[in-house]
Order: structure tokens, then sequence, then C-alpha cells
């Protein structure tokens, strides 16, 4: 008897495109290797090495999210079990007021020092449109509107540190 | 001690006399991998290295390695690592008789250079006027071009972007040299205060926009015009010079695999010159070194286009990023050779011979910048704390890195962490080893741009040496999605597998698990049950 587990990519590491994962362990073919390291066999019959990171518990808003690097690209994963899953993400939409319909909120993608604010609570800003500036490692770069909408809340000024996962605007 | 004069050091009898350490103590003014790189050379030369520092750097690997570090103040560069007073004052507290700048930050303000020279230090690179004649991008165009060195059409003053008079007159500019141009930073370097520009609409917004990343990067937010040249392939030649007036090549690079102007991997000697093509090139280079009384360490980059011809791009007045591949192809230590060169003696017999030879190589040597970006997001900043670190090693492989397990990298500087780099006796076995050396890398916690090099190892065109500036636009982009998507497959199957291992399950303690909600308690039993034996 197998229950699936999901594991859905966090939003700290999240891209566009990455869909959660429904995994059967017992189906898995994993083998230890000793110091955090699995060896993990894939369709093509190409064992892959994955390296396990940080490991944190689940909290009552947050799933059980572990790191896992594979040929490089590091991701942060939420596990859980698969039904579980379901029954959280029906609340969540539950609470939303609809799908499409609410503000969005501008989270910041790179830490780093807010160079410009090129927008105004109250501004209405066309998809592409440049929000912000953030200077990270020495480099420019702007923040763009994901869609069309109203200026809600910048919640940023100039010169200040943001970090990872930071709300900067939210859009209406 | 002072370091050995030229008037009292005869030639016949300079061996022994050079056999002592040209400084008794030095001061690296900068951080990371480079400071590091450094302060090895002076530990070899029995030189004692002083660091310095910002908050940001207090515990970082250049201040471990070091036998004295000196705090600069805050973490951005403005209030730490570009303040010169700062440093000089370190310099003096400590006894320090030299100043090597590394890459970036001071290295090529002709400022500092003159404040190091007139407290009666050594600035370990050219002179401060070299350093203002080729550190200045526009005046290196200027002078390459008398010196009948071919440049780059564009602009050869600077750009009045603060006028709109003068914004008009860089219009027209752009309309004579052609579109798409580039935006480029008169006191720039590693792509910093550079727009690309595809259309006289966008030229406003890409001048204000380069000139105050530039300001921001440089304090000079000077910008000119220079004409985007496709394809082609990134060649710069490494320069050597003495205060007797010797300028040498010790050969040259290929850089060609860059990202928004940021090189990614470069190696040595250039693949697929001929030996002929490779004298041309070095002679160039040479020509223009000694037109600019060069000394001590700098790099002339070129563009080599489709009709094989090369054009020059600036002079680095400094030691480069990418140094170490010359050094493993040609089997020199350019910065023992600079730090020599700084305390007043000539170029070393070992790299006249390795300039002798450098049409001609006979080993190859690759390096790959691992840095703490994404990627996945258009090589965007990542940095953070860094868990795993373990680099590889074995034959034919060197690691320059500042990093260990447990620091962080922090979001006020570059975001390189190491560089990787490989040599071996020709191109083919260079990859081989670069593949397996990959293969060894294991970093957990931050982001790097591993999978973009494990992807250019493998990449077929890459082995048969087909590069060009372009080369990561047409080959990354396109791939990126998918070799990430695998490697999310492999990574979920992974992280369902340690659901409630015994290992993971120690974490937490059992207050903790109450404090968790009672769901996930339960699912995590469930897993416990599930783990493959």
């Amino acid at each position: 008897m197998s229950r699936a587990v999901r594991v859905t990519p966090a939003p700290t590491s999240r891209l566009p495109g990455d869909e959660p994962r429904e995994v059967d362990p017992s189906a898995a073919a994993v083998e230890p290797l000793g110091h955090g390291r699995l060896l993990v066999q894939t369709a093509d019959g190409r064992p892959i090495r994955a390296l396990i990171g940080e490991d944190h518990e689940a909290t009552p808003t947050r799933p059980r999210t572990v790191e896992v690097v594979v040929d490089g690209w590091r991701f942060e994963l939420e596990v859980e079990d698969a039904a579980r899953a379901d029954l959280r993400a029906r609340a969540t939409r539950a609470r939303a007021t609809g799908p499409g319909s609410g503000p969005y909120e501008v989270h910041a993608m790179i830490p780093g020092r807010v160079a410009a604010v090129a927008v105004v609570v109250g501004d209405a800003v066309t998809a592409g449109q440049t929000l912000l500036v953030v200077e990270a490692m020495k480099m420019q770069n702007e923040l763009r509107a994901p869609r069309d909408g109203v200026v809600e809340r910048v919640s940023v000024g100039v010169g200040e540190t943001i970090d990872l996962g930071d709300l900067l605007v939210v859009l209406a | 001690m002072t370091s050995a004069s030229q008037a009292d050091r005869p030639a016949a009898a300079s061996l022994r006399k050079d056999d002592r350490p040209p400084f008794a103590r030095v001061l690296v003014a900068n951080r990371g991998e480079i400071a590091v790189r450094i302060i090895r050379a002076c530990h070899e030369l029995g030189i004692e290295a002083v660091a310095v520092y910002s908050d940001a750097d207090a515990d970082s690997g250049h201040v471990r390695a070091a036998d004295v570090a000196i705090r600069l103040g805050p973490a951005p560069p403005a209030e730490s690592y570009l303040r010169g007073d700062a440093i000089l004052q370190a310099a003096r507290d400590t006894g320090a008789e030299a100043i090597h700048p590394g890459y970036g930050f001071l290295s090529e303000r002709a400022s500092f250079a003159r404040a190091v020279e007139s407290a009666g230090l050594v600035f370990v690179g050219p002179d401060s006027e070299t350093i203002g004649a080729l550190g200045d991008k526009l005046a290196a165009r200027r002078l390459a071009n008398e010196a009948g060195v071919p440049v780059v059409p564009g602009t050869l003053e600077p750009g009045a972007v603060q006028r709109a008079d003068g914004i008009d007159a860089l219009a027209a500019e752009g309309d004579r040299i052609g579109y798409p141009l580039l935006v480029k930073a008169a006191a720039g370097g590693g792509g910093r205060g550079m727009r690309r520009v595809t259309s006289r609409d966008e030229l406003p917004a890409a001048l204000a926009a380069g000139s105050a990343e530039a300001g921001a990067a440089f304090g000079d937010g000077s910008v000119y015009l220079e004409r985007e040249v496709l394809p082609a392939r990134h060649i710069e030649v490494q320069l050597m010079g003495d205060a007797e007036g010797s300028v040498v090549a010790v050969g040259e690079r290929d850089c060609s695999l860059q990202r928004r102007h940021q090189k990614l991997v470069e190696e040595a000697p250039a693949p697929g010159l001929s030996d002929e093509e490779r004298r041309e090139l070095h002679a160039m280079a040479v020509r223009l070194g000694r037109a600019a009384r060069l000394r001590n360490a700098s790099t002339a980059e070129f563009l080599f286009d489709e009709d094989r011809r090369f054009w020059f791009l600036e002079v680095n007045t400094r030691l480069q990023v990418e140094h170490g591949v010359t050094e493993l192809a040609a089997d020199v230590d350019l910065v023992r050779e600079q730090l020599l060169v700084a305390a007043g003696r000539p170029l070393s017999a070992r790299i006249l011979a390795a300039a002798e030879n450098a049409a001609r190589p006979t080993r190859h040597a690759i390096e790959v910048r691992l840095s703490a970006e994404d990627p996945g997001r258009n090589f965007a900043p990542a940095p953070g704390r860094i868990g795993r670190w373990r680099m590889p090693a074995g034959p034919g492989v060197r690691v320059d890195t500042a990093a260990e397990a447990g620091d962080r990298v922090p979001p006020d500087y570059d975001p390189l962490v190491a560089k990787l780099l490989v040599v071996d006796v020709d191109r083919p076995s260079a990859i081989a080893r670069l593949g397996r050396a990959l293969d060894e890398v294991e970093v957990t916690g931050i982001q790097t741009t591993l999978p973009f090099h494990r992807f250019v190892a493998a990449h077929d065109g890459f082995r048969a040496g087909e590069l060009s500036t372009g080369w990561v636009a047409e080959e990354w982009d396109p791939a990126v999605g998918g070799t990430r998507e695998k490697a999310l497959d492999v990574a979920a199957k992974a992280a369902a597998a340690t659901a409630g291992t015994p290992d993971t399950a120690r974490h937490a303690s059992p207050r903790e698990r109450a404090e968790a909600s009672g769901w996930s308690v339960e699912a995590r039993e469930d897993a416990i049950d599930r783990w493959p034996r």
C-alpha cells in the first residue's frame, strides 16, 4: 500500500512553469550514498546524484521544506502527503476572492537595494512597465509589472535594502 | 627591508639579491578569491600580507588568509573597498610598502594609483599616468587609433548625456555607427554601465540607465557608443612590462562565452588561431603596450570577427579575473611577476621564454566562473549562505576561491564565488577534465552557475570550438528550461524519499513536533513507514 507524496517547488525557488510532482516513494528507486547524497535512478537508466541540504520541519503555515541540488540546480521543495496537499490547496483557494481578480502582490525575487521607484500609489500601469529598479551585485535590475493594474501600495523606498520574498508593490 | 632599486643592482650580481622578498609587507586592497590569490603569491615570496575588509566580510576567506586585517567600513563599496584614503591609512598603519589592487574596485583608478605613489608606496600595476591613458576606454581608443591598431567603430569623445542637445548629438552618431550598438562606460569594465541598443528610440533611455549604473559602479557616468560586432569572438592578450621598458605578450585568451558582457568561461590559447594570426595579434597588443609605456600586467582586448579580423576594444590596466588560464597554459605566475616587477626587477626569464613560445602553445587551459547567480532566471543574483561546499581536486585542476561552507555570499559585491580551472595537453582533454571536475562540485545553500557550466562542457558546438559572444543567447537560453525540468524530476524523487527518514526526523524535537500542526505530524509518520529499505 503506498500513498503519493506531493512535491512542490517552494515560492522562494519556484519559476514559471514549475509544476508540483506526485511521487510514489515506494516506487522511486533511490539509494542513500552517505553524507547527504542520494542516488536517483532515472527513466533512461542513468543514475543521478542528488544533494540534500537544509531540511525545515513543517510549520502551521508551511509544509516541510527540503533543499535538494541536482546537476547544480537548487530547489527548495515542499513535501507533503498528496491528499493533504489537495485539502490545503482547496482551503487556500476558498480564502481568495476569486481567481485573477484580487490584488496582485509583487515580491522581491532578488535581494538588494532599491535604486529607484518608478510608480506612486494610484498610477495605472501596463504589463511590462517598470515599477522599481533594484541594485544587486552592482547590476541594476528593472522590476516590471506582471500585469495591467493600478498601484495600490508601494512598500519600499529608494535606498532601502530588500530581502528575497519582501513585499514591494501591490497592484489592484 | 626596502625594494631593490634600479641603480644599485648590477645585472651579473643580481641573482642572489633577487632571491630576497621584493617587499616585506604588501597590502591587498580587494576581497574574495582574488585577495586570496594575491595573498598566496605574497606568502610564496616571503611577503607578509595585509587584508582590508568591510563589515560584510569581517569573517570572510581573505581575512582568514592574511597575516593582518584592517577594517575599512560598512558593506557598500563606496564606504569600504573604494575608500582610497582608508586603504592608504591602513597601509601606513601596518607598514605595508606596496598595495596590490586586484581587479575591480580601485584597480583602474589613476587617482588612487597617484595617491599611492605620492605617499611613497608602490602601486602594484602600471603607473598612474598609464592607467589614466588606458583605463579611460575612450583615451585608449584614441591611443590605439594613433598606434595603427584597428579599433571597433564608434565615438572617440564622451557623450553629454545630461543635456538634451548632447543626446541629439549622440543619436546622430548612432545613426552614423549603425544599430545595434552598445552604450559603454568610459570608466567601465565587466559590462557595468553597458547597454545594448537596437534602435534610435531606445537610445535616450539606454544612455540614462548606462550612465547611472556607471556612476554608481565607478563614480564616473561618462559613456560612449560602439558598434556591436556580431558574430564575434572576444580574444584578449596578456601583456607584461617592466620598468626598463620591455613589454611582452604572454599569449592570448578566448573569453567569448559571455552573458550581458559578463564573461562566464575563458580559455587559453584561443582555439583555432593559426600561429601567424597569433603573432599578428600579439604584435598589435605589444605595439599598443609600448605606446602607452606599459609597466606591470595589463590586458588588451580585441574582437575577432567572421572575416578573421581583430578589432581593438580596450585595455584593462590590471590583473584580469581570468589570468589563471594564462598561468596554466604558459606555466608562469603572473601575480608573482607583478610583485617582482613592482619592486623594480626586470621581466623574469620564465616570462620572456613564455612570451617567446606564445604563438606555439603546447597546453590548453579552461576556466569557468562559479557565481552566485541563477542561470534559470537570466543569471539573476542569488546571494545567500553557503551550506555544503566541496570543490574538485586531482590532476590538472585548480580552484581559486575564498569561500568555505557556512560563509555568506553578500549581495553587496560581485557574485563570483570560485574560479574552477583545468589544464591538459590539448583542448579535447582539457574539456574532458573540465567535465570531470564539474561532476565533483557540490554546493548547497546558494544557486550557482554550475548548471550552465555543465551544459557548456557537454555541448558539441563548444567541443568543436564554435565560440561567439552570442553563444549563450543562442544555445543556453533555449535549453535552460529543459535541463532544469529534468533536474526537478530527479530532485522531487529525492525529496520524496527523504520524507520521514530517521535522519531528518532526528532534527525535530518532540516540542517542535507538537508545535507543528497535527496533520503534518501524521503525514510524517505515514512517510516514515514508506521509506524504502
